[in-house]
């Protein structure tokens, strides 16, 4: 049995624009992956090869335990997309449309009245169902557009930038939408984001895409990790700063901190805090302020390719 | 597409008014000694090509809403779902077909109330609203193929002065017969004079089955070409696709 989403080697070219360069993927069951690029870096290419939209240049996949090329028909059945920029007839209610994509999928029409109704209320718009799209937010429509993609209830789900040009509250009340879909019902989801806050919030496991290759891989606390240890801060009393840095010492190198504060790099990652605490308190030294700082998924970025993705994600 | 009237109206609403232009303006052309049907009113003689005209204005609506789905990439949310792919053209062609006969039964309509005269009655009226929907699915086609191969509504609104053209350079308003030079030469070669002339001799001279067979052929023909052109224009957006 293959996982959901399967790649080997995956290539796409336009002319001389090499747009995705021989990409590697293995989602597990019920995963929520994210692939995190900036503009350009390929994702929404990538995105189309696995939803059956564009043929690889070269390589293989496999989704829903189906190859995209030669059993595109079975993968389509099994897949929810929501496409970057998929326009939605502004004429049309949410209602509507959500009938249209069941007429689509092949839905009766009986079951598909009752599965539209539930999808309203699952992505709160039952109250604006039967408006025209035209005078939705552009956070319903991102919601309108998540419930189209469920209509048929997919295994493996894609989303390509689904919170893009949303509000903060917005994008918050989106990724809800998305975890409990998947801790409720399992479904598998593909992800792709320039924020690094989104991928770190939604995603078990993660991909950095960067011009078509893939730099990292895993999950956002390990790849922080591997970027390098956290830094743990804190202050203490002044009469107990020279025992408190002969004890922290002990679990990491000592780290420029200003006056009165120690700080060292934590070998042992986020976790090693509470050993480091007990060790102070057994010395009975006294903390008045603790700081830990992890390693962003930017600085992740930074160590693989040598630039930064926060300065791009205003656009 | 009630709630488009202004896709729809102006394809009813310029024909009629071309008909009313036309009708004050050459209706002395009934009186010239070559016209080749004396008895009739110049109403009479116009409405098949006003009806044809009505249609094929029309029937650039099915390939622009093609288009415009292409480019707003609602053709990738069709493509991404379990649709056949024949189905997707299948529909639009549909669609052109009703559409024309939508603006066939208003427009003859319309042209009855104004006073104009069916010679052969209800088959005839029946004949010409079937022979314009053909048509309209059969000039659809070729647009829909350009729809297709472009993903452009600009290009293929720039093919509606083409459609013009091939009207005016035809029978519609008036005889082949009494034309001249050149213009007469490239009006008796356009397949449109053909579909017209027959589809005139079913509303003026009475139903015939010999007129209905030879107009339904000529159109079927110009749709079969425009048909396996705009085929095979899916085949290559589906194959640079999936
Ligand atoms: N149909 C196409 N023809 C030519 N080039 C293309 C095409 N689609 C994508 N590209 C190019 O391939 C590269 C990757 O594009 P892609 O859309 O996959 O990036 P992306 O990661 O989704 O970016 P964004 O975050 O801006 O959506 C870009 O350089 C883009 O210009
Ligand atoms: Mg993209």
């Amino acid at each position: 049995m293959r996982n959901p989403i399967e790649a080997k080697e995956l290539s796409r070219t336009f002319g001389d624009l090499v747009a995705v360069d021989g990409i590697n993927l293995s989602v597990a069951k019920g995963e929520v992956f994210g692939f995190l690029g900036p503009n350009g870096a390929g994702k929404s290419t990538a995105v189309r090869m696995l939803t059956t939209l564009l043929k690889p240049t070269s390589g293989q996949a496999w989704v829903a335990g189906h190859n995209v090329m030669s059993s595109a028909g079975a993968v389509r059945k099994r897949i929810g997309v929501a496409l970057q920029d998929a326009a939605i007839d502004p004429l049309m209610t949410g209602n509507e449309l959500l009938k249209l994509q069941s007429v689509l999928h092949g839905i009766p029409k009986r079951k598909a009245r009752a599965r539209c109704g539930e999808l309203l209320e699952t992505v709160g718009l039952t109250a604006a169902g039967d408006r025209r799209v035209g005078t939705y937010s552009g956070g319903m429509r991102r919601r309108l557009d998540l419930a189209l993609s469920l209509v048929h209830e997919p295994e493996v789900l894609f989303l390509d930038e689904p919170t893009t040009g949303l509000d903060p509250t917005s994008r918050v009340a989106l990724w809800d939408e998305v975890r409990k879909l998947n801790q409720e019902i399992g479904t598998t989801v593909f992800l792709t984001t320039q924020y690094l806050e989104e991928a770190d919030q939604l995603a078990q496991r993660i991909a950095i895409i960067d011009e078509g290759r893939i730099v990292r891989e895993g999950s956002p606390s390990v790849l922080k990790n591997q970027v390098g240890a956290p830094t743990l801060r804190v202050d203490v009393w002044e009469k107990d700063y020279n025992a408190a840095k002969a004890t922290m010492a002990h679990f990491g190198e000592e780290r420029p901190a200003r006056k009165g504060r120690i700080a060292i790099g934590l070998n042992a990652g986020t976790r090693g805090i509470t050993v480091v605490l007990k060790a102070l308190e057994d010395k009975s030294i006294e903390v008045q302020h603790v700081e830990l700082d992890e390693p962003s998924l930017d600085d992740v970025f930074a160590d693989a390719t040598g630039r930064r993705l926060e300065g791009g994600e205003s656009a | 597409m009630v709630r488009q009237p202004q896709s729809w109206a102006p394809s009813l609403f310029f024909p009629l008014l071309l008909a009313a232009v036309y009708s004050s303006q050459f209706s002395k052309a009934v009186n010239l000694p070559d016209f080749p049907y004396p008895d009739i009113s110049f109403l009479d003689f116009i409405l098949p090509a006003c009806v044809i005209q009505g249609v094929l204005f029309g029937s650039t609506n099915s390939a622009t809403d093609l288009a415009g789905d292409i480019e707003n990439s609602f053709m990738d949310r069709l493509l991404s779902s379990p649709v056949s792919r024949p189905s997707i053209l299948v529909a639009r062609l549909a669609s052109a077909f009703v559409y024309g006969l939508f603006q066939a039964t208003i427009l003859i309509t319309i042209f009855y109330i104004f006073g104009a005269d069916l010679a052969g009655g209800v088959p005839s009226a029946l004949a010409l609203m079937f022979i314009t929907s053909l048509l309209s699915m059969a000039v659809g086609s070729f647009l829909i193929a350009v729809a297709l191969r472009t993903g452009s509504q600009e290009v293929v609104n720039s093919l509606f002065p083409l459609i013009f053209v091939f009207i005016f350079i035809s029978s519609a308003f008036f005889p082949v017969e009494l034309m001249e030079g050149w213009y007469g030469a490239i009006a008796k070669w356009n397949p449109l004079t053909w579909v017209i002339d027959w589809t005139r001799g079913l509303t003026v001279e009475g139903f015939s089955w010999a007129n209905f067979i030879k107009a339904v052929g000529i159109v079927t023909a110009i749709a079969v070409i425009g048909v396996t052109i705009a085929i095979g224009q899916l085949k290559k957006r589906l194959a640079a696709a999936s």
